[in-house]
C-alpha cells in the first residue's frame, strides 16, 4: 500500500494533472470564440486590459463589491494557499545559503508562518463550508462534489495541520525522498515512514488529479472569462 | 415593400414545428434539447468555458433583480444556467459520463414549459456578470437557453409575433410608410404649436449628413424625445433624415436568440444607410439597437467594411452640450429628475456619463439612483420581458420590484430612460403600484430646455 502511494501513484499524479490541465487549455484556445461580450466598464484593450484582468484574478473586485463576507473567506483562503503552496518548496529542497545570507531561522520561521497559515486556511475552508450549508441561495445550487471537494480539502488541512503540530516531523526524510522520486531512484528505505505524511499526501494527490475535471480548475479558466468581457 | 427579398424568405419558412409536437414530454424532444446543450461543445468558446467554471458561489443571486425580487430555485441564476449545464456535464465531460448527479450532470428531465418560462424569466441584464468573481455572464447562458427554445418552435407567442412584424414592415409596432409620414407631419405641428418655430422631421432625404433611427416607440407612442432631437438638429442647422421604411432601431432576434432574424431585421437599416448616403447613421434612445448595431454588427462586421460611422443620439447631444452649442434653459424643468441607466446602454455599451451630462444641463434637480450606472438595477422587463403581457403581474410584483424601490428613494416627478423597452415596462410599474412619476426620454428634458 505505502509503495502504491508513495512509489507509483505520484507519477501518475503528475501526468494527469498536466496532461489533463494542457488538454483544457487547449480545447479553450482551440474554440472558436467571434468576438468579446464587452461588459462595462472596460479597458479598451492591450496593457490595460491585461491589469484588469489580473486584478481581477488576484484581487476578485467583483465579489468584493457583491458579496462582502465572501470575498472575505475566499480571499484569505486563496491568498494563503497560495502562500502554503510556496512554503511547501522547502519538503522538497531547501536553500541553507539563502537563510544565512537573510540571516534568519528557517525552521522556527516556518514554524511559525506555517502554523499561523494553517489555522487561518483551516478557519476560512470552515466558513466556506458553513456558508454553502447554511444560506439557501448557496445550498440550492450546491451538488455533491462541491461538498466533497471542500471535505477533501478539510482532510488535506487537518493531516497537514497535524505534521505541524504535532510532534516533530523531520523534512530530511522528505527532501531525500522526493528528489528520489524525482530522478526514478526510489529504494523503500527512502519512503518516509510517517502514516500521517502518507495520508496527507494521498488525499492531496486525489485532489490534484481532480482538478483537471473539477471546478478547481477556474483558477487557469477565470483568465479565459475574464479576457472575453473585459475588452472593448 | 411586398417586394422585399426579407418578406419572401420568411414567408416560405416552413412553421417551425406543429403544436401538437408540442407535448412536454416526449423523447423527440428530449433527445433535441439534450444535443443542443450537448452542441455547445463546438463553441462559442464563452459557452464552453461557462459550462464548466461556475464556482457555486451564489454572488449572481445575490444580485439578480429577479432572484432579489421574490427569490425561487429556477430564478437563482446559477441553477437556471444549470438546466443546460447539467445536460453538457452529463454528456460531454469526463466527470459528467462518470459521476453524474454527484457532481452536477444530469439528463433533461423533459419539462419544456419549465424551462420555457425559466429562461423567460432572466431580464439578460448582466448584473450578475458584474459580480462574478469567475466572470460568467448568466445573459449568454440565457440566450442560448432561449435559442434552443427557439429553434423548437417554443418561443413566446408573443414575441415571436413582435419579430413577425417587424420582418415584415421594418418595424415592431407594424406602422406602414404612410403612419411614418403622418407621423412626421404631426409631430411638426405639435412643435410648433409649443415652440411657436417651424421645425422640420424629414424623411428619405438622400445625401443628408445624418441617418437617425430611433424606436420606433419614440415617433408612435411617447415622441418627445424625438421632438427634442430634430429641436436639436434644427438649432444647429445639421441636414438629418428619418427613413419612411426603417424608423425603429429594436430588434427582437437578440432577445429570442434568433441570430438569423436578428441580422435579416439589420439588414434593412443598412441597406437603408447605404441608400440614403449618409455620413452617420445615429442610432436613438433605444439601447439594444445601439448594442447590436455598434458591438455586435460593426465590430464582427456581419455586412462588411461600411461607408458610414456609427454614433448615439446621447453621445451626440453630450458632446454639442460641452462646446457650448447650445442654450438650454433648466427652469424648464423644475421638478425632481432622475435617471435609469438602461441595462443595454450602461453595462452592455458603456454609455453612462453622456446622458447625465444631458440631464444636468436640462434640469434644476437631477437626483442620481443607488447603485447606478454600471451597477445599475435593472427596470426588469429587459430582454424582451416587456413586451409580454402574460407575465406582466412577474414584471410588476418580482422583476421590477428592484426598481420601483430605488426610483422610490429618489423622491423624484420624473425618470428618464432612453429605451422603449425600460419606458414601457416602468411606465406599468408606476402605474401598478400607483406612484406619481412620469416615464420619459433623456431628450424629452432636452425638448422642453432647449432655447431656440
Ligand atoms: S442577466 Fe440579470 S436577470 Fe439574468 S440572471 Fe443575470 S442578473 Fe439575473
Ligand atoms: S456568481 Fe458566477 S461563479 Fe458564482 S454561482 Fe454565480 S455564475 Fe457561478
Amino acid at each position: 500500500m505505502n509503495h502504491l502511494i508513495l512509489g507509483i501513484l505520484p507519477y501518475f499524479t503528475v501526468i494527469i494533472f498536466l496532461v489533463g490541465i494542457g488538454y483544457r487549455f487547449y480545447i479553450w484556445i482551440k474554440a472558436p470564440q467571434p468576438g468579446a461580450i464587452t461588459l462595462f466598464p472596460a479597458p479598451s484593450g492591450g496593457a490595460d486590459s491585461f491589469f484588469a484582468i489580473v486584478k481581477e484574478s488576484l484581487l476578485f473586485p467583483g465579489l468584493f463589491k457583491g458579496d462582502r463576507f465572501l470575498w472575505a473567506a475566499a480571499w484569505i483562503f486563496h491568498v494563503t494557499l497560495a502562500l502554503i503552496i510556496i512554503g511547501h518548496v522547502r519538503v522538497f529542497t531547501d536553500f541553507p545559503g539563502l537563510w544565512a545570507a537573510l540571516g534568519i531561522n528557517a525552521d522556527s520561521m516556518s514554524a511559525i508562518s506555517g502554523g499561523i497559515a494553517g489555522v487561518t486556511i483551516t478557519i476560512c475552508a470552515l466558513l466556506l463550508i458553513v456558508r454553502r450549508l447554511a444560506i439557501l441561495r448557496v445550498r440550492e445550487i450546491s451538488s455533491f462534489s462541491d461538498f466533497m471537494i471542500m471535505l477533501l480539502i478539510m482532510a488535506i488541512l487537518a493531516t497537514g495541520n497535524a505534521m505541524r503540530f504535532g510532534e516533530h516531523f523531520d523534512l530530511n526524510m522528505t527532501r531525500s525522498y522526493f528528489s528520489a522520486l524525482a530522478t526514478f531512484s526510489l529504494t523503500s528505505s527512502l519512503m518516509p515512514a510517517n502514516q500521517m505524511f502518507t495520508l496527507h499526501f494521498f488525499l492531496a494527490q486525489i485532489l490534484i488529479m481532480f482538478i483537471p475535471f473539477s471546478k478547481i480548475l477556474h483558477f487557469g479558466g477565470i483568465f479565459f472569462t475574464q479576457t472575453i468581457i473585459k475588452k472593448a | 415593400m411586398s417586394d422585399s427579398p426579407i418578406i419572401r424568405e420568411k414567408a416560405v419558412k416552413a412553421p417551425a414545428v406543429e403544436p401538437d409536437e408540442k407535448a412536454t414530454t416526449g423523447p423527440a424532444l428530449r433527445k433535441q434539447v439534450t444535443d443542443a446543450c450537448k452542441a455547445i461543445d463546438n463553441g462559442p468558446r464563452v459557452l464552453k468555458l461557462y459550462m464548466e467554471m461556475c464556482a457555486r458561489c451564489g454572488t449572481c443571486a445575490e444580485q439578480c433583480p429577479v432572484y432579489q425580487g421574490e427569490p425561487t430555485e429556477l430564478r437563482n441564476p446559477a441553477r437556471r444556467s444549470d438546466l443546460i449545464r447539467s445536460v453538457f456535464k452529463k454528456h460531454m465531460t469526463v466527470s459528467g459520463k462518470v459521476f453524474g448527479p454527484l457532481v452536477g450532470g444530469r439528463d433533461f428531465d423533459g419539462d419544456m414549459q419549465r424551462f420555457v418560462d425559466a429562461f423567460y424569466e432572466c431580464t439578460g441584464c448582466r448584473r450578475c456578470a458584474t459580480f462574478c468573481p469567475m466572470g460568467i455572464d448568466n445573459s449568454v447562458i440565457t440566450r442560448k437557453g432561449r435559442a434552443i427554445v427557439d429553434k423548437l418552435g417554443w418561443t413566446p407567442e408573443r414575441l415571436q409575433k413582435v419579430i413577425d412584424i417587424s420582418l415584415e414592415t421594418g418595424n415592431t409596432d407594424g406602422a406602414n410608410q404612410a403612419a411614418l409620414k403622418e407621423t412626421a407631419r404631426f409631430l411638426e405641428e405639435e412643435i410648433a404649436d409649443d415652440c411657436g418655430v417651424e421645425v422640420r422631421i424629414p424623411y428619405d432625404v438622400a445625401g443628408a449628413e445624418i441617418f437617425f433611427v430611433p424606436p420606433s416607440g419614440d415617433l408612435l407612442v411617447n415622441p418627445e424625445a424625438v421632438m427634442g432631437i430634430a429641436k436639436v438638429f434644427h438649432k444647429l442647422g445639421i441636414s438629418w433624415t428619418l427613413s419612411s421604411r426603417a424608423f425603429d432601431g429594436a430588434n427582437y432576434g437578440l432577445f429570442t436568440g434568433d441570430d438569423k432574424s436578428m441580422k435579416e431585421d439589420n439588414k434593412l437599416y443598412i441597406d437603408e444607410a447605404r441608400r440614403l448616403k449618409c455620413k452617420t447613421l445615429m442610432m436613438g434612445e433605444c439601447g439594444h439597437a445601439h448594442r447590436i448595431m455598434k458591438f455586435m454588427m460593426e465590430k464582427a462586421k456581419w455586412w462588411g467594411d461600411l461607408p458610414f460611422e456609427i454614433t448615439n443620439v446621447l453621445q451626440f447631444t453630450a458632446g454639442i452640450i460641452e462646446d457650448g452649442a447650445i442654450r438650454l434653459d433648466k427652469s424648464a424643468n423644475p421638478d425632481a429628475v432622475t435617471y435609469h441607466d438602461p441595462c443595454n446602454f450602461g453595462r452592455s455599451c458603456g454609455i453612462v456619463e453622456e446622458p447625465r451630462r444631458i440631464m444636468m444641463a436640462s434640469c434644476a434637480d437631477f437626483r442620481e439612483m443607488t447603485p447606478n450606472r454600471h451597477l445599475n438595477w435593472c427596470c426588469g422587463g429587459g430582454g424582451g420581458l416587456s413586451a409580454m403581457d402574460d407575465i406582466y403581474e412577474f414584471r410588476m410584483n418580482v422583476s421590477g420590484k428592484m426598481k420601483l424601490k430605488q426610483i422610490d428613494e429618489t423622491e423624484a416627478k420624473f425618470c428618464a430612460a432612453p429605451c422603449s423597452n425600460c419606458k414601457r415596462q416602468l411606465a406599468q410599474l408606476m402605474e401598478y403600484h400607483k406612484r406619481n412619476v412620469t416615464i420619459g426620454g433623456v431628450h424629452d428634458v432636452v425638448y422642453r430646455a432647449l432655447v431656440l
